[in-house]
């Protein structure tokens, strides 16, 4: 993927270099407006004064669009890392930003004042350099003929956390099992032709792929082995189609596929691995000294899609939808392995292994909703919905499994088949009254049913057919209330009686209620404050849930003079969450509680400060941050203060430079804790 | 003066201003020839180009958007009067140039500005869900995020990352500060927006959550790898998707996880003895799984395809 990185790149700065031709003729809709100018001398002149009085809305209030044919700027600078304090590999779990020269941003528009190819061009490039996250993103449109879209990300994915899974760490040995280095890039295009038209073909084209290497575990009959492995799989998805977009109904027709492949191999090449286990079986101490797993997966689907909208009278609209898949994959597994190796199944230990597996799974999956909104009166509304989503899987697997011993072999053949069928359907209706033209109330009843099972055969020691279903009687109410237009509430809330669940902590009686409100208390100074509750209860014995959450946000702008000297945005968010839940020890089958507590509160802040000229300059000087702290089942605190400081240099240069500090910790595993400041600096330049 | 001194000057101007005015003339002539002439508003319509004279700054924005075709396009019958499409009939507000006297979308109901609004966009497949929509429900007008003319006609499809995000949590403040929490999908960080894994205008899935590949989980957009089918699967993805074990916004937990330790998260569900029919799925572990044992405090260290298995039923390997 590096040629891609580096064309992208190249993209990003000739784009504008390109540009830089000096437009050839003004632009067409100067001249037109000059005329229009000149073709109303007698407009009145107060208007133009009324009309932009405070009457007119301040947020509404547009930048006067520079008719340049670049406008923009790009960010480039070098960032300071100046060190890691405690764990390295949790901050590059969580942060993972290094130093070294940076493109930290770039956005900007290129307009063809003659329109030939293309209309406008906006490019958006953020994190080039290095950095965990980069993106890349292109609009190009040119009215009546395209729009063109294409994007890029590339995404380091390291998560290398010992309190995770490290069974050893009570031996001294630090390392997290199921680790991976890896990057994840994303590719996307699409492009609409004819937009604006009434049919609108449309192509796209997306990707994501992920590679890099990991630690994970091999799991032989009592020990499991932590080994290195790497990761390699891709995505590829192709769509096209053709949208119909009429005054009174609309029609889009969809077809897609994707293939996929996944190559990750598991290896251990020299050395004996002990595994997790010192115990011994029959005196024996088991160990792994070669294994090579190598998963050959490739998968493909086809897919179709139907969207359907329609407003066959003023009082009517209409909208359907039906989605089908079938993705399906095939699978030869080959595996061997070496070493002091133990079947628990047949009591015997064997020294080298040889295992061969073939599968192949079929998914179909279909969807499909349908509903109404009437009119029947000014201010009633009547929406009546029904949507269904059902998937169906079949797979089959044969396998044979070659073990060898001290000079004796056995041969194990196996053939698995399973299914899974899952069944969901929601119907619903809603009532929304008009009470005044500030108040709207709505209430609605929601039924939920449904059905799965999952069966494979032939049966182990587990259970291997399972089924469950569920049903679920939903009472639905809301209002929104704008008594002026500096105030406006929402509110809505769910109390749900259940039937049934999936699982113990599926919802089942549960009751959700959430709020939100805003108050524009001044020109200059507006609140809003944010609320929501869910419990969920399944009172069936055995289980006993009881869950509940609670959130609470305030946050506030503050701008006076329209921000001109100094403003600030915050927040504050409470979060209170208790669950409760018995389970089962698996090894004696006693009923134990879990109890699962998170209490945090997390800050939210940035002031800007425009300074006074200073020779000339007026520095914008910025502060504030992230804060998050918790308390209950796992501790933890995370904090990322942020200081900044712009100077213009000339009309389209300006410094900056930036300190940032990253902290965190964990009150259960203080091995995990780190700290870290950041201080970049750099030029913007802008046009 | 004297006045036949007066009238000597006064007759060679004359001829001046009539070369001027006839100059003028031949140029307006000119131009109206370059462009063809906008058809005559109806009755109690002024036409944008009246509009223009007074909001210069949004005329000349709003000619950059794409809702200028209403203006030049003659198939959507408001062809010189796009401004007027929304703001409604505006031929008195140009007389009195009084607030009052024309429409503004932005401080309707949000009934009667999504009225408007979708007087033209209804019949597109980007409202295919609307009415299930969270924000239709919530009476979110369309312009509470389409700000038509907000800075200089960018307002209108809030671009980047960073602008989306900011729009998102200037309502969703609780959302946001999930994303404030250790482990979470990096929107703050600018690489994700609110809307690589929400529609805000609907979808068939819960929560307004994307779609991939017409009908499955949006999830998959990026975690292609979770996706299968596989031949042995782990039922909770299916059944309740990724949202039974993960927090997708943020979590103080691994992995973000809904708990703070995988065993936790397993054996909330897996706590019911096989023989015993309770209705709900997940069965206990064999008594092998002493928890008292490191080994066996998180389950993924053995069985790491969690989220389903090409080769193993108890998802092994």
């Amino acid at each position: 993927m590096k040629p891609l990185n580096t064309f992208l790149l190249g993209i990003a700065f000739l784009l504008p270099m390109a540009a830089q031709q000096p437009a050839a003729a003004p632009a067409p809709r100067e001249e037109k407006k000059d005329a229009k100018a000149d073709a109303k001398p007698d407009a009145k002149p107060d208007a133009k004064v009324d009309v932009k009085s405070p009457a007119a809305p301040a947020p509404e209030s547009p930048v006067p669009s520079s008719e340049s044919w670049l406008t923009g700027s790009i960010d480039l600078g070098y960032r300071w890392n100046t060190g890691v304090g405690g764990s390295m590999d949790t901050y590059r779990s969580i942060i993972n930003l290094g130093s070294g020269p940076k493109l930290l941003g770039a956005d900007f528009t290129i307009a063809d004042p003659q329109h030939r190819f293309f209309d406008q061009i906006h490019v958006r490039a953020y994190g080039w350099g290095g950095e965990p996250y980069s993106t890349f993103h292109l609009d190009a449109k040119k009215a009546k003929l395209y729009d063109f879209r294409a994007d890029y990300r590339d995404i380091a994915y390291f998560n290398v956390l010992p309190s995770y899974a490290d069974p050893l760490l009570s031996r001294g040995i630090v390392l997290d099992e199921q680790s991976f280095d890896t990057r994840r890039r994303f590719t996307s295009f699409a492009l609409d032709l004819l937009p604006g038209g009434r049919i609108i073909p449309y192509f796209a084209f997306d990707r994501d792929s992920n590679s890099g290497r990991g630690a994970t575990t091999f799991v032989s009959d009592s020990n499991e082995y932590p080994v290195p492995n790497t990761l390699r799989d891709s995505t590829n998805l192709y769509r096209g189609g053709v949208r119909l977009e009429f005054r009174r109904f609309h029609a889009t027709l969809e077809e897609g596929g994707t293939t996929f492949k996944d190559d990750q191999r598991v290896f251990q090449t020299s050395g004996i691995n002990f595994g997790n286990t010192t115990s011994t079986i029959s005196g024996q101490r088991l160990d792994l000294t070669n294994l090579l797993a190598a998963y050959g997966i490739r998968g493909n689907s086809t897919y179709t899609k139907a969207l359907f909208t329609a407003s066959p009278t003023s009082w009517l609209d209409f909208y359907g939808q039906f989605l089908y898949s079938e993705p399906q994959t095939d699978v030869h597994f080959q595996q061997t392995d070496a070493g002091n190796l133990f079947l628990q199944s047949q009591f015997v230990f064997y020294t080298s292994q040889q295992y061969l597996l073939s599968s192949s799974a079929k998914l179909p999956h279909t969807s499909a909703s349908a509903g109404a909104e009437i009119r029947p009166m000014r201010r009633v509304r009547i929406i009546e919905s029904w949507l269904t989503d059902r998937l169906h899987n079949s797979s089959g697997a044969g396998s044979t499994q070659i073990l060898a011993g001290s000079g004796t072999s056995q041969q194990l053949t196996a053939l698995l088949a399973s299914t899974l069928a899952t069944n969901y359907n929601q119907n619903e209706i809603d009532l929304y009254f008009d009470a005044t033209s500030k108040l709207m109330l709505r209430g609605g009843y929601r039924y939920v049913w449904g059905d799965g099972n999952q069966t494979i055969l032939p049966a182990a020691e587990l259970s291997s057919s399972v089924q469950g279903n569920f049903s679920r009687n939903v009472g639905l109410g809301g209002l929104t209330f704008r008594p002026s237009q500096k105030i406006s509430l929402t509110a809505e809330a769910e109390a749900a009686a259940g039937d049934g669940a999936y699982f113990r902590t599926s919802l089942y009686n549960y009751q959700k209620v959430r709020a939100q409100a805003r108050y524009q208390a001044t020109n200059s100074l507006s609140l809003s404050g944010d609320f929501s509750v869910l419990t969920n209860q399944n009172p069936l014995a055995g289980t006993k849930y009881d869950f509940s959450s609670y959130q609470e946000s305030l946050s506030l702008v503050w701008a006076p003079g329209g921000g001109k000297s100094w403003d600030f945005q915050g927040s504050y968010s409470r979060y209170d969450l208790k669950s409760d839940i018995s389970y089962l020890v698996p090894q004696d089958l006693t009923q134990q509680v879990d109890h699962y507590r998170e209490r945090a509160h997390t800050v939210t802040g940035l002031f800007d400060l425009n300074a006074p000229h200073i020779w000339g300059r007026a520095p914008k000087f910025t502060a504030g941050g992230s804060f998050f702290i918790s308390s209950g089942s796992r501790p933890t605190n995370y904090f990322q203060p942020l200081a900044r400081l712009s100077v213009p240099i000339n009309k389209h240069v300006s410094w900056f430079s930036e300190w940032r500090y990253y902290g965190y910790g964990e009150a259960l595993y203080l091995y995990e804790g780190f700290r870290s400041h950041l201080v970049t600096t750099g030029l913007r330049f802008m046009r | 003066m004297p006045r036949g001194r007066w009238k000597r000057w006064v007759k060679p101007m004359r001829s001046i201003e009539a070369v001027r005015l006839l100059l003028l003339l031949l140029g307006c002539a000119l131009v109206n020839g370059q462009s063809a002439p906008a058809p005559n508003p109806p009755a109690g319509y002024a036409g944008s180009e009246a509009c223009a004279i007074c909001h210069e700054d949004i005329a000349k924005a709003f000619a950059s958007t794409p809702h200028n075709t209403v203006d030049t396009n003659k198939k959507r019958g408001w062809e010189g009067r796009a401004c007027e499409a929304c703001h409604g009939a505006a031929q008195k507000h140009t007389e009195s140039a009084s607030a009052e006297d024309v429409r503004n979308p932005g401080k309707l109901a949000a009934t009667a500005t999504d009225k408007i609004c979708m007087s033209c966009h209804l019949n597109e497949p980007t409202h295919i869900g609307r009415l299930q929509s969270s924000h239709m429900k919530d009476q979110v007008a369309c312009t509470t995020c389409h700000k038509v003319h907000a800075d200089g006609g960018k307002g209108l499809v809030v671009r980047g990352a960073a602008a989306i995000n900011s729009l998102c949590a200037g309502c969703h403040t609780n959302a946001w500060a999930q994303f404030q929490k250790p482990f979470h999908h990096k929107l703050p960080e600018g690489a994700m927006s609110c809307v690589d894994c929400h529609n805000p205008h609907g979808s068939i899935r819960p929560r307004s959550t994307n779609a991939f590949a017409a009908n499955e989980p949006g999830c998959f957009s990026c975690h292609g790898d979770k996706r299968g089918p596989f031949t042995f699967e782990h039922a909770p993805v299916r059944f309740e998707s990724c949202s039974t074990c993960h927090e997708p916004h943020g979590s103080a937990n691994p992995r973000m996880l809904a708990q703070q330790e995988v065993r936790f998260v397993c054996l909330t569900c897996h706590a019911n003895l096989p023989t015993v029919k309770t209705g709900a799925l997940g069965v206990v572990p064999p008594s092998f799984h002493d928890l008292r044992s490191p080994r066996f405090q998180n389950c993924t260290v053995c069985h790491q395809k969690i989220h389903g298995s090409h080769v193993d039923r108890n998802l092994l390997k």
